[in-house]
């Protein structure tokens, strides 16, 4: 049972953008994980600006130089069975496909998912923490589980999107609409670190919607593939996750970005990882030593140290099914 | 604990009373309706979306109730203010510790050993006050408002140091619930003496909840003063005495309805304080109120499986011969007297053939939502132990796990004084069992194969027995026969989702020579149906099928004596067909019922049964024996199941087709126990639940579940048990399912993880200490 | 059991005419307008944008199984919650009201999604299908009559979300494998355990489906 607030539907785009502003004003797109947050009483909020009505913002266009774009509102499922996304980026098809459950990603957008707020149930919880404006983290000496081994300082949530890994890995830019037009950002500096600032998730301001997600043509020789961990079979958050994009050259890693998921408080680029890949075809032997050097600098808390043997795991296998 | 276990889980807190006992009735040989597959006598109901669930029910001027509850683990409430909450829009009553209302102040039922809303809450979840309003989003708005004076106290949030010195206090008399629970046969240390092989060995399971679709919850009524109570319950009369006896009320002045409820598994055999609050609501009002739970309410405070600590010290020798097994089991009853420790050790003691058992139970409290009975109390987790120990001890000494077990099939009750089942199919479930699923040659398929990858394939075995599932009195059932040769069956019992109402058509249709469809069964409801006990520890089909079918013979006596006179022949030739009069002697004799010109008369014929007492001296257990094959990923800790199969000894197959799906059911409760759920508590830090949600407490998807089940009944034609031979399936399906598993995991990896639930986190971590991986 | 909408005890009908698109009405009663307060209505100048306010009853018409059923709602209010308490369409359940077991699950523009994490103030202007609306008077439709004949559910609780749900996937795919079927059905919890037979009754549906019906 959700407690008050206001609600718009806009109309436009503009709409949108002038009725956002306050703190308290929140954005829905499909809505799967605000009304999750309202429900909680996670955050504030006395008015809701829905983004449903712009059509503009759905589907998923092939561009002029043969990236695609993709529209914030396109629901995962639909990127998850588009053709072109299928074809040219398996790793975003399939990281598509490993999210939560059929219904959430019929509602569920691409833009929503990769501004989604953590999962820490101490964040969702009753618990005021660092993240809500308190002065305690309850997960360093508490369940801390299905925290980040990698990336923290005082809060150590893990992102839980899985396709923002694949397009971190597939080098996508953010288009973000604001009160004085718009900006593009990679998708690689959206997210924000709680080393950089413990109280936000995106780089986005208050006043501002993400309407596009551009991915660039795949380059020559791309492979690519997502990979995710996770308790249970369906509706599940990763445990570990790896996001592969690489280029080869024959049998041999050129180029490529390894972008794990499930471990840190971002999307979090393994390039240890890729420095042990490129000029190398992907032999156990190789991939063994990529999956040492993913949990390079790793600093588990006291219940997550089954991760590290678990992402030199999945980095691993993920290598040698991509080889 | 109580002298005869099986009486135990049902009826703790009720006096039985005692009722007449229907004359014997014969074995029946070969059955025409019974055992066949059919679908549900209220399948349209429940897929046509019209079934009423009791929170689909909206009465005119129906108020919504909700109930705050402590966020903390242990607090003291000092002082509550609802001056802003009262004052809210819609909001129509306001009930706490502090409202003058004596009866909600009072010490309730047995069951409810608090006060409705105690000042003193020993559990995160405990009630504190409750609200009425005319919308739901109105009644959380004004909880939201309530202010609330806590003062906390320590708390104990893992059982495991309840006893500690230091401990904090659940309760004032300290952190045990009772005395050690001590059972001793033979002499163990003689008996690990004589063995080749001894092995100890530690187990865990967390805690586990039952979280059934259907949320807890009812709608109250008042007709004057006669309360009427709407709830979604395992047992309408349950319901009825503990809220009378909390509301200080005649039986008879309290109507409990529950025809359709949403599962149970134990959490719903009693009633619950919000099923008071409601009553107080509606009273305080003048208004029916709803009050149904939100799903995080129900993790907390409506029951669970308690978590388990076990030891198992067992030895054998060569041959195969368990020469003593000891076992040490603690649990945490929560946060009042529930059965923490309950039936833990059944398994290690009645399972095998051994001579020399010593079990020690201790219950302990916990600052945590109270225990309920769930599915087979006790049996998944004591399986989890010894079936696992088996596993170790047929490696030991060189033999096959099914062979071990074969050997040390029991011939009598050892746990009872060595009385004699009235069936006994463990042997086949397993002998059977592993045939069916092809266990030698997995076993060498998978040896040859080296099994060395990353993906590693392994097979595994479990047995089991319930202490219960044998039902008995009392219960009363009444069959009505028109004059048109339409049936009523009038009986208390409830229909969980198991499908009892289906069996009991079967069974009267067996009798009355009817279309079972054309049997309209009344049930669950204390204001116009018979007595029964709760339907739960899969003891509703024994207990309440004979009492049907003594209900229908008696119409049958009736009938055929009428059909006799009537017809001009001799009764004993006369039996009942495709509604029809038949003579078994002359095929031109055949009579339409409705055709009955001494049935029109009559207008109906109405038959009473009762259910007889088991036999004398005997023990009546289902039996089983489940097999599963899984893939385990060593590079992650993810584990695929990927075919099962369960050998179940319940007596006759009343319904194959509900058989089946209680098996497949059973299965996948055991998986969620195995391999995915667990209630974590903020141990460290607060005390509290961290993962009170469905997606942080993790049931089984339809993923996790193999598609390749089977099913392979064992019917040896228990004529003993009872009138149709039945034994219950509900809670066999699901005690060997999770440590099968476990045995799986250990022949793929050679790691054995002896803590549920064994996901990645657990499994991951073992192979990694273990060097695989 | 149920109570009749149009029943005059607490809940009256009301008199919708002159309600504008915008019906304003603080929530000082029940959820479905009440007579007392209808006169109190006044038409609101249209402001762009229209912002409904959080005390606000707001008029929605939903399309539902073919017919558009009018409620008064608060933007708040789930979809689940108007279908079953104002609309009384209880078929389709509530399990946890947080998009965690899929109990709700109905079709909005022929897709399963999650009645109780949907404002019904979302749902307007969409197809809304709920297991009422697939009975064809009183006939089971195809995937009702599939899961009966297979006993693809025991206590019933979550089978209307799990019928919508395959409901959705035949619409999509009139041959699913069983790979199919199983990742569609991912979204609908059985607590219960009925997952094998609902694979079965699945594959059963598409045949009746194909086959151009139930018997």
């Amino acid at each position: 049972m959700l407690p008050r607030f206001s609600y718009v539907r806009a109309q436009s785009l503009d709409e949108a953008i002038a009725q956002l502003g306050p703190d308290d004003t929140r954005v829905a797109a499909g809505g799967s994980d605000l009304l999750g947050c309202l429900r909680d009483e996670v955050f504030a909020c006395s008015k809701v600006v829905s983004l449903s009505r712009l059509d503009e913002l759905r589907g998923v266009r092939v561009d002029s130089r043969g990236g695609v774009r993709i529209g914030a509102l396109t629901t995962i499922a639909t990127v998850a069975s588009d053709p072109v996304v299928n074809e040219r980026y398996p790793v975003l098809a399939q990281a598509a496909r490993a999210v939560a459950s059929p219904q959430l990603r019929h509602q569920g957008t691409i833009g929503g998912n990769i501004c989604q707020k953590p999962r820490c149930w101490y964040y969702r919880g009753e618990f005021h923490c660092r993240r809500k404006g308190g002065s305690t983290c309850y997960a360093i000496a508490g369940e801390n589980q299905f925290h980040c081994i990698l990336g923290g300082r005082g809060c150590f949530i893990v992102h839980p999107s899985d396709t923002a890994p694949a397009l971190v890995a597939l080098d996508a830019t953010v288009q973000i609409a604001g009160r004085s037009g718009t900006r593009r950002i990679p998708l690689a500096e959206f997210h924000v670190s709680p080393r950089d600032d413990i109280r936000r998730e995106t780089v986005l301001e208050a006043s501002e919607v993400v309407t596009a997600i551009d991915i660039p043509a795949p380059p020559r020789g791309l492979r690519s593939s997502y990979r995710k961990v996770r308790t249970r079979g369906a509706w599940d958050f990763a445990l570990a996750g790896v996001a592969l994009a690489l280029e080869f050259d024959g049998g041999t890693v050129r180029a490529g970005r390894v972008v794990l998921s499930g471990v840190a408080p971002v999307p979090w680029r393994a390039e240890a990882v890729e420095r042990v890949l490129i000029g190398q075809a992907l032999t156990p032997e190789v991939a063994a030593r990529a999956g040492e050097a993913a949990v390079e600098g790793a600093r588990p808390l006291k219940r997550n140290g089954y991760k590290v043997p678990l992402v030199r795991g999945v980095v691993r296998e993920a290598l040698l099914a991509l080889a | 604990m109580n002298d005869h276990p099986d009486a135990r889980y049902y009826t703790e807190g009720i006096e039985l009373p005692e009722t007449e006992v229907s004359t014997d009735l014969e074995p029946w040989g070969e059955t025409r309706v019974v055992g066949q597959p059919r679908p549900r006598v209220d399948g349209y109901e429940r897929v046509s979306g019209t079934a009423v669930y009791p929170a689909d029910i909206t009465l005119p001027g129906m108020l919504y109730g909700a109930i705050l509850r402590c966020p903390h683990p242990h607090a003291v409430v000092t002082a509550v203010d609802v001056r802003r909450a009262a004052a809210m829009p819609g909001v129509r009553a306001v009930l706490t510790a502090f409202t003058p209302l004596d009866r909600a102040t009072q010490p309730h039922a047995d069951l409810i050993r608090t006060r409705l809303f105690d000042t003193h809450c020993r559990f995160q979840g405990e009630a504190v006050a409750a609200v009425a309003a005319e919308t739901p989003y109105q009644a959380r708005d004004a909880l939201r408002t309530i202010q609330v004076q806590y003062e906390e106290r320590p708390f104990l949030s893992d059982e495991r140091n309840a006893l500690a010195p230091d401990a904090p206090l659940v309760r004032e008399g300290g952190n045990r619930v009772r005395e050690p629970q001590i059972y001793e046969r033979g002499d163990v240390e003689q008996g690990f003496a004589d063995a080749d092989v001894v092995l100890e060995q530690e187990y865990r399971n967390e805690c586990e909840i039952h979280t059934p679709m259907e949320l807890h919850g009812c709608v109250a009524r008042w007709d004057g003063d006669r309360l009427v109570l709407w709830e979604s319950t395992q047992g309408v009369y349950n319901v009825q005495m503990q809220v009378a006896a909390a509301l200080g009320m005649p039986f008879s002045m309290v109507r409990v309805v529950g025809p359709y409820m949403g599962g149970g598994f134990g959490s719903k055999l009693q009633t619950g304080k919000y099923s008071i609050a409601a009553a107080l609501l509606a009273k305080t009002t003048a208004r029916p109120v709803k009050l149904v739970l939100t799903r995080e309410e129900t993790l907390l405070a409506v029951g669970n499986r308690p978590p388990s600590t076990m030891r198992l010290k067992a030895g054998v020798k060569r041959d195969g011969t368990i020469t003593a097994m000891e076992f040490w089991g603690s649990g945490a009853s929560g946060a009042e007297p529930a059965g923490g420790a309950s039936l833990l050790d059944w398994p290690v003691r009645d399972t095998y053939s051994c001579a020399n058992v010593r079990t020690e139970l201790t219950d302990l409290y916990l600052n945590a939502g109270p225990a309920r009975p769930f599915r087979a109390p006790g049996h998944p987790q004591g399986a989890w132990a010894l079936e696992q120990m088996m596993d170790a001890l047929a490696e030991a000494i060189d033999m096959d796990p099914v062979a071990l077990r074969v050997r040390n099939v029991p011939a009598v009750s050892q746990a009872r004084g060595n009385v004699p089942y009235t069936s006994t199919g463990l042997r086949q479930c397993l002998e059977q069992g592993a045939e069916a699923f092809g266990w030698d040659e997995a076993r060498t398929q998978i040896a040859e194969s080296g099994n060395g990858g990353t993906v590693r394939r392994g097979i595994g075995v479990a047995a089991g027995l319930w202490v219960a599932g044998g039902g008995g009195p009392p219960s009363t059932a009444v069959v009505k026969l028109f004059a048109d040769g339409s049936v009523n069956l009038n009986m208390g019992a409830s229909d969980i989702g198991t499908g009892t109402k289906t069996v009991m058509a079967m069974v009267v249709a067996e009798e009355l020579g009817v279309d079972p469809d054309a049997v309209e069964i009344e049930h669950a409801d204390t204001g116009s149906t018979q007595f029964a006990t709760g339907s739960g520890g899969s003891k509703t089909v024994p207990t309440e099928s004979p009492a049907v079918r003594a209900a229908a013979v008696d119409v049958k006596r009736q009938l055929l004596e009428l059909a006799a006179g009537e017809l001009e022949v001799d009764q004993s030739t006369l039996a009942l067909r495709d509604g029809q009069v038949v003579s078994t002697a002359d095929p031109s004799v055949a009579r339409p019922l409705s055709g009955l010109r001494s049935l029109r008369r009559r207008r109906n014929l109405t038959g009473v049964g009762y259910r007889g007492p088991n036999p004398a001296g005997k023990a009546v257990t289902p039996f089983a024996a489940q097999f599963c094959e899984v893939e385990v990923d060593t590079a992650t800790g993810e584990v695929t199941i990927l075919r099962f199969l369960a050998a179940h000894d319940s007596g006759r197959v009343m319904n194959r087709l509900t058989y089946q799906n209680q098996v497949f059911g059973g299965i996948t409760m055991g998986i969620g126990f195995g391999l995915t759920e667990e209630r974590i508590l903020d141990v460290d830090r607060t005390g509290k639940m961290v993962n009170l949600n469905w997606h942080d407490y993790k049931l089984p998807t339809m993923l996790d579940v193999p598609v390749d089940m089977t099913c392979l009944p064992i019917d040896l034609n228990d004529t003993e048990c009872n009138a149709t031979g039945a034994k219950g399936i509900g809670e066999p399906a699901t005690i060997p399912t999770a440590a099968a598993i476990g045995n799986a995991i250990y022949h793929a990896t050679g790691v054995r993880v002896t803590h549920t639930p064994v996901d990645p986190l657990r499994l991951v971590d073992a192979l990694a200490q273990a060097g695989e991986g | 059991m149920t109570g009749d909408p149009s029943d005059g005890d607490g809940r009256p009908m009301p008199d919708r005419r002159g309600i504008s698109r915008r019906g304003f009405l603080t929530t000082m009663g029940t959820g479905v307008l009440s007579t007392a307060a209808a006169g109190q209505l006044t038409a609101q100048p249209t402001e762009v944008p229209d912002v409904l306010g959080a005390n606000e009853l707001i008029k929605v018409a939903l399309d539902i199984n073919g017919r558009t059923h009018e409620a008064l709602v608060e933007p708040r209010w789930s979809l689940a919650h108007v279908l079953r308490e104002e609309l009384e369409l209880t078929g389709t359940k509530v399990g946890c009201d947080r998009g965690e077991c899929g109990a709700c699950t109905v079709l909005l523009d022929g897709l399963p999604r999650y009645a109780c994490l949907t404002l019904a103030v979302e749902a307007e202007d969409r197809e809304i299908v709920t297991i009422e609306g697939l009975l064809a008077g009183e006939e089971l439709g195809p995937v009702q009559q599939a899961f009966l004949e297979e006993d693809a559910y025991q206590c019933g609780y979550c089978t209307s979300g799990q019928i919508i749900a395959a409901e959705g996937l035949l619409r999509h795919d009139g041959n699913p494998t069983d790979e199919a079927i199983r990742h569609s059905m991912s979204g609908n919890l059985c607590r219960c355990g009925a997952y094998p037979h609902i694979v079965t009754a699945v594959r059963r549906a598409a045949e009746l489906k194909r086959a151009g019906g139930a018997s």
